[in-house]
């Protein structure tokens, strides 16, 4: 699977720009992380990758071939969750997804539903209707339903929103599992879930592509920049942004990026959330 | 095959809805306001009450149902905010056409639903008169083809507006338009189609052709409509122009839309049930035409050949004339306005000729220009499907022809000469008419038809003499029972399918006994039909009326309800006793009727005799409430009546406004009125035994054959009495 986003700009109708001459290049096998603050843009490529959107200039080519024009092709070999989705209650888990396979066009629905069930975890609930699911259940239909099929190209926009910590490592390890014969692309605020499995990290900012390579080159770009001190000895030095405050018995210990740490501070390994804050504010202050 | 693949799914989880499940359920049970009063059939057949009202008023219910249903469900992926993960997977363009599929069959679904609760529930009801054909085809008309008309009305709704809320009022406005402004529109009550009657005892094809046309013409023009929204379904985030901007790349789908609205159109425009009378009814320019000078008409013959499968009449009539001009003339035929006529030949020549587009009465105007010739043989090829008149296009089915029932009456006979004077015999008239064996011609007067070919694909050619440019024929499925009283012979016709009903209520004797009083009080029938009279129960028609030596019995008057209801035990047949008692009072030029306005006709003297054999048969209790009461309150209410005291408004009024006004005032003066003075008479002449000889005298008085009118003065003359004292207080 390749998709090849070719200069892509998106502006609304109400005139706001969302997405500003973007290229960008994704290939099966992958786990593609894709971090920005909100507004940046992250929702509005997604929805353009599953064609909700059309771009206003731009193309975007799936296996070479130009939506949305290759829409079919495209929605037949997809499994999308939206950030923002419902489900519907009247029908139990298993009616849902087997709804949303027959949609899907998958010929061994049964297999596949039984599989995603599986995968989230949800076997117990499987004859239980929509309407009496928890929060946290309802996000693992939506994820179970995106990935009926093994779709080759999974997009996940904030997969892990609502889930406790050890579901969202369970599902840290599925979309891994997954992504070692397919192209999945992740959007979330979770540095943590992008940390633990993408092996490619896009930042979106203001519409714009600031970012794209392997954690590894985000955090070596942070190295030097990344300092902590005691918040008494703190002076206010311009373009510091404080990470983290730790209550301590001595003290207010800070985290803190910045082009040039101020002298009270001893520099740290930059961690992956440093050096996304790192680049975002960077980002900010220009 | 994305939509094939997913229309079972999508109906599948349409139908584990529970509001699916309800509205169902309501849409099933929506029948039941016809049978509580809801619904547009006035006649009181059984068929009428228990079948059309219940299919009408269930339809209407369903269709706005079925419409909510649609808002509902094309608003679930919206409210449910499933829209992304649905969009992600299918087309919304494909989604929308399965949504749409499978509320379509949910419809079908509740249609058969419907008809496996109704079927026997109409059968219990209706009892011996009931049809299964017209129950089937009473559901799936007036009631199944509603549904698909309200989901695809609120699905148009939905997808141009994408709002629940929005879509509710317009679909709302839209029904409640069939039901206000449009109700009187037989063409635009989408939702609640006219149907003022149906028959028990004869065949409906021609009101569920009606029917079924109108919703076959709202289906083409809702779909395409619906094409319209579809094409205006939003996708990639843009709106309703950018939408329909991009789906009619497409350029399959806008054609198709418009041919769907072109068929629409064209199916309003060219509808071939009624026709383009002037609606003005006061306006009669074809009975002004002038006579043509020097030429008569010395006789015509037809063959007449009624399809009873498709509802279409051909024909071939001859005239002959005699023209002493030694020029051309112009002749002047009213025809059906369905009728095409494709040849008109003279002496065995063809001769220009022409139908005007001006049409009133249910009339077209046929002129042909006659060659010099002395003797002229003009010879009329015609047919095509009769049109009613669009006056009356609320009322239609009366102009049936199945192989059950068949009614042809004057121009839908065949073309009926107009401007040319008779010959010394009058019209000699030979015609013929091939129907199916089953039926039974009988023509409307006097003449006697007989069989006189049998073919071999089935049919029977009768032939019967008569004398006129017009007449009419019934021909059915008829049982025919000869009833000797009075000196003459009553032949009384009613449908094979009434036979049941009529021998339990004893009709027969019914009809005797009125003959009877009326031959005791005023003798035997002196004219006309001489020795016979033909009594004849007709397919729901609204009335009756009679002519000589023939009258015409509506099946309303006979159905198992008014005849077997112990508590109607009265009522039954009344009409029918009106319409015999004008055998004795209103046949031909009897009554000189004083005008429009006037009280004095055939109706005075028919609804008191009414009144008193009602009174003999039911007691002087019932006869007073239902007669004389009735008479009294409706004068009371005329001489309230605004226009009757302030005339002159009445000419203020449109023309229209003015006949409807008239009509209903001279019908109080000449149905009411006239009888409360009669009854008035009665009391100053010294009662009922003196005014039935007076009566008896007037009825068998010598005639002055110049002036053979039965008038006003000649009852007042003969009761002693004068206009003033008939004043009524």
């Amino acid at each position: 699977m390749e998709i090849s986003i070719q200069n892509v700009s998106m502006t609304y109708p109400n005139g706001k720009q969302a997405l500003q001459d973007l290229s960008l290049d994704l290939q099966s096998p992958s786990l593609v992380g894709l971090l920005g603050p909100n507004g940046a843009g992250k929702s509005t490529l997604m929805k353009l990758l599953v064609a909700a959107l059309l771009p206003t200039a731009g193309a975007i080519r799936v296996d070479g071939q130009a939506l949305p024009g290759a829409e079919r092709q495209l929605k037949a070999r997809l499994g999308y969750l939206p950030q923002d989705f419902g489900l519907f209650d009247e029908l139990t888990v298993a009616q849902f997804l087997d709804y949303m396979a027959a949609l899907k066009g998958l010929r061994d629905a049964r297999d596949a539903i039984r599989e995603a069930i599986g995968a989230v975890r949800l076997e117990a609930q499987a004859k239980t209707r929509i309407r009496t699911l928890s929060g946290g259940q309802r996000q693992r239909v939506g994820i179970a339903q995106a990935l009926l099929g093994s779709p080759p190209f999974l997009i996940l926009d904030e997969p892990t929103v609502g889930l406790d910590p050890e579901e969202r490592i369970h599902f840290r390890n599925v979309f891994s599992r997954t992504a070692q014969e397919r192209l999945v692309l992740l959007s979330t605020h979770i540095i943590e879930d992008v940390q633990s499995v993408c092996d490619r990290i896009v930042v979106l900012h203001r519409g714009t592509i600031r970012f794209a390579g392997t954690p590894e080159q985000l955090i070596r770009a942070a190295e030097g920049h990344v300092g902590v001190f005691w918040e008494r000895d703190a002076v206010r030095a311009p373009g510091l942004h404080v990470t983290a405050r730790v209550n301590t018995s001595q003290g207010i210990r800070c985290r803190a990026v910045a082009d040039a740490l101020p002298a009270c501070a001893r520099p740290e390994e930059p961690t992956l959330e440093d050096a996304y804050l790192y680049l975002i504010s960077r980002e900010a202050a220009q | 095959m994305t939509v094939l693949r997913q229309f079972p799914l999508e109906l599948r989880r349409l139908l584990l809805s529970r509001l699916t499940w309800l509205t169902m359920l309501l849409t099933v049970l929506s029948p039941l306001a016809g049978l509580a009063g809801f619904g547009p059939a006035s006649a009181e057949t059984m068929q009428s009450v228990y079948l059309a009202n219940p299919a009408v008023a269930g339809g209407a219910l369903g269709g706005a149902l079925f419409g909510l249903l649609t808002v509902f469900e094309l608003n679930r992926a919206g409210r449910s905010r499933t829209e992304a993960l649905l969009d992600a997977a299918v087309s919304p363009l494909a989604m929308a056409l399965v949504r749409l599929l499978a509320l379509l069959a949910a419809a079908v679904l509740t249609l058969a639903l419907t008809l496996a609760v109704w079927l026997p529930v109409s059968r219990q009801l209706i009892g011996a008169v009931f049809s299964a054909a017209d129950c089937v085809l009473a559901y799936a008309i007036f009631f199944g083809l509603a549904l698909p008309l309200g989901i695809l009305a609120a699905a148009a709704c939905f997808q141009f507006t994408r709002r629940a809320d929005l879509s509710l009022v317009l679909f709302a406005t839209f029904a409640g338009l069939s039901l206000t402004v449009w109700a009187d529109d037989w063409q635009l009550c989408w939702l609640n189609p006219r149907v003022w009657a149906l028959s028990d005892d004869f065949t409906n094809f021609r009101i569920f052709r009606s029917v079924a046309w109108m919703r076959l013409t709202w289906l083409a023009a809702l779909a395409g409509v619906w094409a319209v929204s579809y094409l205006c379904i939003r996708r990639y985030g843009k709106g309703l122009a950018g939408s329909l901007a991009r789906s009619v790349r497409r350029v399959y789908r806008p054609a198709v839309a418009l041919v769907l609205l072109a068929c629409a159109g064209t199916a309003y425009a060219a509808q071939p049930m009624v026709d383009d009378s002037n609606p003005d009814e006061t306006v009669m320019a074809f009975y002004e035409l002038p006579y043509a000078e020097d030429i008569v008409c010395t006789g015509r013959t037809a063959q007449v050949f009624p399809d009873t499968a498709a509802g279409t009449v051909s024909g071939r009539t001859t005239f002959r004339f005699e023209n002493a001009s030694g020029q051309a003339r112009t002749a002047a035929f009213g025809i059906n306005p369905g009728y095409t006529v494709s040849s008109v030949r003279a002496n065995g020549a063809d001769v220009p000729f022409s139908v005007g587009d001006y049409q009133e009465y249910n009339r077209a105007l046929l002129e042909v220009t006659l060659p010099a010739a002395a003797r002229v043989e003009l010879e009329i090829e015609y047919g095509g499907f009769p049109r009613e008149s669009r006056n009356t296009s609320t009322m239609q089915g009366s102009q049936e022809i199945s192989d059950d029932y068949l009614w042809l009456a004057n121009d839908a006979l065949s073309p009926n000469l107009m401007n040319v004077l008779p010959g010394e015999d009058g019209y000699p008239t030979v015609m013929e008419i091939t129907l199916p064996a089953a039926m039974t011609v009988i023509p409307f007067g006097t003449s006697e038809a007989e069989a006189v070919a049998r073919h071999d694909d089935g049919t029977v050619t009768w032939r019967y003499e008569d004398n006129g440019t017009g007449g009419i024929v019934y021909a059915g499925d008829y049982v025919r029972e000869d009833i000797t009283t009075g000196g003459m012979t009553i032949q009384f016709y009613y449908g094979r399918k009434h036979q049941a009903v009529m021998e339990a209520a004893g009709a027969v004797e019914a009809v005797q006994a009125v003959v009877d009083y009326c031959t005791a009080h005023y003798g035997r029938l002196s004219f006309g039909g001489g020795s016979t009279l033909k009594l004849i129960q007709s397919r729901v028609f609204g009335g009756g009326y009679a002519t000589d030596g023939a009258s015409l019995l509506d099946e309303a008057d006979f159905t198992a309800a008014n005849l077997d209801d112990g508590t109607k035990d009265a009522a039954a047949g009344e009409v029918m006793i009106h319409e015999l008692v004008h055998q004795w009072w209103g046949l031909g030029n009897m009554f000189d009727t004083e005008g429009a306005a006037g009280p004095w006709s055939a109706e005075g003297l028919t609804v008191y005799t009414t009144y008193r054999i009602v009174q003999e048969l039911y007691g002087e209790a019932y006869a007073r409430e239902h007669y004389v009461d009735q008479w009294q309150q409706a004068v009371d209410d005329y001489y309230l009546n605004f226009y009757v005291r302030n005339p002159e408004y009445l000419e203020r009024l449109s023309a229209d406004q003015q006949l409807a006004v008239t009509g209903s005032l001279t019908y109080v003066r000449q149905y009411c009125e006239m009888p409360l003075k009669i009854l008035k008479a009665e009391q100053l002449v010294g009662g009922e035994a003196a005014m039935d000889q007076i009566l008896n005298r007037l009825f068998n008085r010598e005639l002055d054959p110049t002036y053979p009118y039965l008038t006003y003065q000649d009852f007042l003359d003969a009761c002693g009495l004068t206009e003033e004292a008939l004043e009524l207080g």
